[in-house]
């Protein structure tokens, strides 16, 4: 063990700039993990980092003014306790849109306990009874914005004005129109103004438990202390993260993958390093077994001293993350400082390191393992590696045309050895692989924010009839508003459309659950669906489908599908797939005509009538400013609504990818330098006969550097078209897992792959340039044992 | 107790030499009495890049305690792959060894590596040193591994490395010494553990003829001391400071000489040193 | 032996006991003690070649030495000597006689005759080793004149390999 000891102990000695740079590269990856990890638990799972960071409270508990919520301050259980908070019901308006909301006392600063995260504007100031923050869940339906003001009308009718100073997240179950009210904050004098009345106000109380697992219990012992008859609603922690859960689905899983990815190319970098490493110590283990050290002990040998570097790496790696992690500016900074408060931080911490350390020992015991067969006979034949064989002819060829010999040279020297090299372009083709998929996911959310349309959401805004209950406004006798809104839609500058459209559930055979029907357009004016196979409905009952109602009916382009609506069968033919983002892709539509719905007025026997209109704008118009113009043309009886774009809440996605192609560069930059350290290291053995040739020691550095940057450029060639590939696979397989459908993948554009390989071969020239100059200097040996 | 393919090629000096030498059993068989290092019958093929190469046909060696053994003949002979073969860094394609008595048919990598770590020392004509190590790690090397203590092997490297001139040099690195200097220090690496046998493969092969010099001078003085050595080389006056010279051919023993002690036969002769310059009358 | 004593006596007069005595100096033990007697014979051939002349010096307790002086012949002798290239020594053709003739007589083999043949050469290696450890380390041209023959004898050496491959 001793001589072990020794002779690592000298290596260490011997190759002191080696020995730290694989520390460093270690700890770099570790760090690049842990921070991988951070960003994936802040972005993949928003409401797990919004309860965390707000202190959120388990369970909420509505009551009626009567009830003393303070006393559950007490309960055993109970760590701590939000409000309890006067409330009022109360409806809002804003441009049209109308939304309910449950309107809360606060005092001058937030509660500690789920807090409101403001991250628009700021909490109401004490006394200014006209301010109110509102949830961002809520202020997403109204559309409305810090500085808009709402019109609100309480429970007596009367209508105020409240402006918005604030736009607040929180870990509460969200806004849901017609199940559950939004969210409003605002001085206790507001609320006064809006609810005089204390028969209309109640109490809210938010409870924040030592053992969130003891939910159930801890809300049975709450409504017994208050009193059930005092209780109007209970809602607890689970139900609102299921809420939030669905759009993190496809978000998790993308990352999920990425992270995976990034695993992959820093393991394989991570094997090629320590691979060539011991590779180049082929003849000092040749002695070493001369002298007398067992196979079993050379391996020990490189084990011992890689295990040293990895404990040593990931250790300063977790530690420079833990201690500095939260210093970083801007997202990846607040990642890592709320990561470190998640409950799963610990283990996920100690899963990462030991699964870097023990992959470590895995590589380095196969490569050691390899080493440990030389043969002991220490013979310049068994040192030095299988050449590729003679020039060929065509390399032949060139040298007599007066190309530059470093260039040949060079190209000999990327592609030698029949495994080595190989092995050396793929590994640097991964990273860069992984580089062009994350290029690919960005384009596709830039596609899907620039074009809408290419993922089912043609129109922009849509316009309801804002007040169906008011006589003479309703869809009458006379065509009623449908076709008010159609002339006034259609007036205005930026629309270049307007399709009628209605909505409904439908039960179809053998499911318990329901899917959407949708009518939209005429077969005058057919709806411009986002295509993704097949072909758009023209015939009578032609319709298209989403990948949601596919899988769940099992059936494909080209089926018949029957289904119950409101009661009556209707069958339809699937003759397209589109892309439906909305509702997991569980939605049929098809042409307004081939509907025969109920009307809402009873005895209306007419074609059924549009309940909403689907507005589809110029290129570059402004929604909201077309939806003012709307509002106001329609004297406030139009509801104009904008379309949400799925893409926006995988913007976190953005700062994911930024982060995933600086981790995957980095990997490819330790790759990069394990193929020159091991290129340099065969020039240097040719130094002599590369002199005696008559080469320059310029020329023989441009032998080093011109192998560098081919084998880059064969990986950057290959990785990015491999990754255009399995870019566009991999989002059209997560399209259809999530139901959105496959076909939303769009690859990087040429100029972007094309960067990507510039940028590698300059990476690569420039990475070599030094160790090339160094090797071709070289002072030459004068034994012959050192150039063997 | 050795057999040469050409039956008339045979030692009369030999068994001059050895009072004590008694015939030999079947192969396969230790004699009472242990030689150093017995081999019977060896047989070792190459396999390279053309037709296999037959390195060794069939080789029948003794070597006794404290001899000093020369193997020469043409380059392609064998005489390396006869060493690597007695060193176990090559195995035979068939054939015995016995050392010191102890069959080693058997052994394995591993043990094959104890061996050399404590009884066999081995001297190549190239990479001999570990070449991120220094000079006092390598000579100590085998010395750790043999299980002595690190204080132990400390003295025991600086009395060889003064023993053989190199008292300065112990933190210097193998590619700062002088080749001579160089096979010196692979031979006070070989001698650290004391081995019992010294094998050493043209160890002056790549050196001048000073250190030609100084590697017969050390070579005989360990000799002196009792040392048991086996010498490869091609060179005719390391051969000569060997006791007995066993010339290969082909792959084959030829023959088996036994050097006069002192020299006086030569004189006798009238030939030999009175014939170096001859001046005509 | 004669032009060496001539080239000895370039350098000065000398008489024959103390020209023994210069040789075994310069020579040291490669050369064996030098027979007094050949010395005075080759003196006298020389004298009566001219190229030396010899002259009686009396001496009180012991006879008459004879003290020796180069001529002007005897010195274009010795000028004559060391302008002319010296012929390489000749092969051992006695060796190679036997050899060639060895299958034809059948009374021989050769396989056997090279093998002696080598034992030989080795034990004259190991004497001349000997000898060289033996003399003065700073007689630089004693110990050129041993490594000169041993150079001789490896290639001697080497050539019995050749015969030895070309015959098998």
């Amino acid at each position: 063990m001793r001589a072990i000891l020794r002779w690592a102990h000298a290596d260490l000695r011997a190759h002191r700039g080696e020995a730290l740079f694989i520390v460093l590269a270690t700890a770099g990856i570790t760090a690049s993990l842990l921070l991988a990890a951070a960003l994936f638990s802040y972005a993949a799972d928003p409401w797990q980092r919004i309860f965390t960071q707000s202190e959120g409270a388990h369970v909420w508990i509505h009551t009626r003014a009567d009830a003393q919520p303070e006393d559950l301050a007490d309960l055993k259980g109970v760590a701590d306790v939000s409000g309890p908070f006067d409330t009022a019901r109360a409806t809002v308006e804003l441009g049209g849109a109308r939304a309910t909301v449950e309107l809360r006392a606060a005092g001058p600063k937030p509660p500690r306990v789920s807090r409101p995260l403001i991250h628009d504007g700021h909490w109401p100031k004490a006394g200014a009874d006209d301010e109110i923050v509102l949830d961002s869940s809520l202020a997403g339906a109204l559309w409305a914005e810090t500085g808009d003001t709402l019109t609100v009308r309480g429970a007596g009718g009367a209508e105020h004005r409240l402006r918005v100073v604030g736009v607040a997240d929180t870990a509460e179950p969200r806004y849901a129109p017609g199940e559950r009210p939004g969210t409003g904050w605002l001085p206790p004098e507001g609320l006064r103004r809006i609810a005089p009345d204390p028969e209309h106000t109640g109490r809210t109380v938010g409870l924040r438990l030592d053992d969130p697992d003891d939910t159930d219990f801890m809300v049975q012992r709450a409504v017994t202390a208050i009193g059930a008859d005092r209780v109007t609603e209970v809602t607890r922690w689970q139900q609102a993260r299921a809420e939030a859960e669905g759009e993190g689905r496809l978000l998790g899983l993308l990352l999920g993958l990425f992270g995976l990815g990034a695993l992959l190319a820093a393991a394989l970098a991570v094997a090629g390093a320590i691979g060539t490493r011991i590779h180049g110590h082929l003849r000092d283990i040749s002695v070493l077994k001369a002298i007398g050290f067992t196979p079993a002990q050379v391996v020990r040998v490189f084990l011992v001293q890689h295990l040293a570097f990895a404990l040593l790496g990931v250790a300063c790696g977790a530690a420079v993350t833990e201690l500095l992690g939260a210093g970083i500016p801007g997202r990846i900074g607040e990642a890592v400082d709320l990561w470190r408060r998640l409950p799963s931080h610990t283990w996920t911490v100690s899963v990462t390191t030991a699964g870097v350390v023990l992959f470590i020992a895995l590589a380095t015991w196969l490569a050691a393992w390899r080493a440990g067969r030389v043969p002991p006979v220490p013979v310049a034949r068994t040192a030095v590696p299988r050449g590729p064989g003679p020039l060929t002819s065509v390399e032949r060829r060139m040298l007599g045309r007066g190309l530059p010999p470093a260039l040949v040279l060079g190209w000999r020297g990327a592609f030698t050895g029949r495994f080595r090299s190989p092995a050396a372009v793929g590994r640097l083709a991964v990273p860069l692989m992984l580089i062009t998929v994350a290029l690919g996911a960005w384009t596709t959310l830039d596609r899907f924010q620039s074009h809408p349309e290419e993922i089912g959401l043609p129109a922009a805004l849509t316009v309801r009839d804002g007040a169906p209950d008011e006589p003479g406004t309703g869809r009458g006798a006379d065509g009623g508003s449908g076709s008010e809104i159609e002339r006034l839609s259609a007036a205005h500058p930026d629309v270049i459309a307007v399709h009628p459209g209605v909505e409904v559930a439908a039960l179809v055979p053998g499911q318990t659950g329901t899917i959407t029907l949708r009518g939209l357009g005429t077969d005058e004016r057919p709806y411009p669906f986002a295509l993704a196979e097949g072909r758009l409905p023209t015939g009578p009952d032609e319709a298209v489908a989403g990948q949601g109602l596919l899988d769940l009916l099992d059936v494909g382009v080209g089926d018949w599908v029957r289904m119950t609506v409101q009661g009556r069968p209707q069958i339809l033919h699937i003759v397209g797939r589109g892309i439906e983002p909305e509702d997991g892709g569980r939605t049929i539509s098809t042409s307004l005509d081939n509907l025969e719905l109920d009307n809402p007025e009873p005895g209306d026997r007419g074609p059924t009538r549009p309940d909403v209109h689907h507005l589809v704008l110029r290129d570059g118009a402004d929604a909201d400013e077309v939806a003012a113009d709307l509002v106001a043309a329609g004297d406030g009886r139009l509801e104009v609504r904008r379309v949400p774009n799925p893409a926006d809440g995988l913007s976190a996605v953005r700062g994911v990818v930024v982060g995933l192609v600086a981790v995957l560069a980095l990997i490819g930059l330790i790759e990069l330098s394990t193929t020159i350290g091991a290129r340099a290291r065969d020039r240097g053995r040719d130094l002599l006969a590369l002199k005696a040739i008559g080469l320059t020691p310029r020329q023989i550095a441009g032998v080093i550097v011109v192998s560098a940057a081919l084998t880059a450029l064969v990986a950057a060639l290959l990785g990015t078209v491999l990754g255009v590939l399995a870019g566009d696979w991999l989002i059209d397989l997560l399209g259809r897992a999530g139901g959105i459908g496959a076909g939303i993948a769009r690859s990087p554009s040429p100029g972007a792959l094309l960067l990507v390989c510039a940028a590698a071969l300059a990476v690569a020239v420039a990475a070599s340039l030094v160790p090339a100059a160094r090797t071709a200097r070289r002072r030459i040996a004068d034994t012959l044992s050192e150039t063997l | 107790m050795s057999r040469a393919e050409a039956p008339d090629a045979h030692s009369d000096n030999r068994s001059d030499a050895h009072p004590g030498a008694h015939a030999d059993g079947a192969p396969g068989t230790p004699p009472a009495a242990h030689p150093i290092v017995r081999a019977r019958e060896l047989v070792k093929t190459h396999h390279g890049e053309g037709a296999p190469v037959k390195a060794v046909r069939g080789v029948d060696l003794d070597i006794e305690r404290g001899e000093f053994v020369a193997v020469t003949g043409p380059s392609g002979a064998g005489k390396s792959t006869l060493l690597h073969l007695l060193g176990g860094l090559q195995r035979p394609d068939s054939g015995g060894i016995w050392f010191d008595g102890t069959s080693l048919d058997s052994y394995g990598e591993a043990q094959w590596a104890v061996l050399r770590r404590r009884r066999i020392g081995i001297v190549f004509q190239f990479f001999n040193l570990v070449s991120n190590l220094t000079v006092a790690d390598n000579v100590e090397l085998p010395a750790l591994l043999a299980g002595r203590g690190p204080k132990r092997a400390r003295a025991d490297r600086a009395e060889l490395l003064e023993e053989l001139g190199l008292a300065g040099k112990e933190r210097s690195m193998p590619g700062e010494l002088s080749g001579g200097e160089q096979q010196r220090v692979a031979l006070a690496r070989a001698l650290v553990n004391h081995p019992d046998l010294l094998l050493a493969d043209e160890p002056a092969g790549s050196l001048d003829s000073k250190g030609t010099r100084e590697v017969l001078r050390l070579l005989s003085r360990f000799h002196a001391r009792g040392q048991t050595i086996l010498l490869v080389t091609h060179d005719a006056r390391l051969a000569s400071a060997a006791d007995r010279v066993i010339s290969l051919f082909d792959g084959r023993v030829v023959d088996d000489a036994v050097l006069d002690a002192d020299g006086d036969g030569a004189r006798r002769r009238g030939t030999g040193v009175a014939g170096v310059l001859e001046l005509k009358d | 032996m004669r032009l060496p004593l001539l080239a000895l006596l370039a350098s000065g007069p000398a008489h024959g006991y103390e020209l023994k005595q210069d040789l075994e100096k310069l020579l040291g033990a490669a050369y064996p003690q030098p027979n007094v007697g050949q010395i005075y014979v080759t003196l006298g051939r020389l004298e009566k070649a001219g190229l030396i002349e010899g002259e009686e010096v009396a001496q009180s307790t012991r006879p008459n030495k004879r003290i020796y002086r180069l001529t002007e012949a005897g010195r274009e002798a010795v000028r004559a000597w060391f302008d002319e290239p010296t012929d390489e020594p000749r092969v051992r053709d006695e060796f190679f006689m036997k050899l060639a003739l060895a299958p034809q007589t059948g009374l021989a083999d050769r396989i056997a005759l090279i093998n002696k043949q080598r034992r030989q050469y080795l034990n004259t290696m190991r004497a001349l080793s000997r000898l060289a450890a033996g003399e003065d380390r700073d007689n630089r041209v004693a110990q050129l004149l041993i490594e000169g023959a041993m150079l001789h004898l490896q290639a001697d050496l080497d050539w019995l390999e050749r015969c030895q491959e070309e015959f098998e």
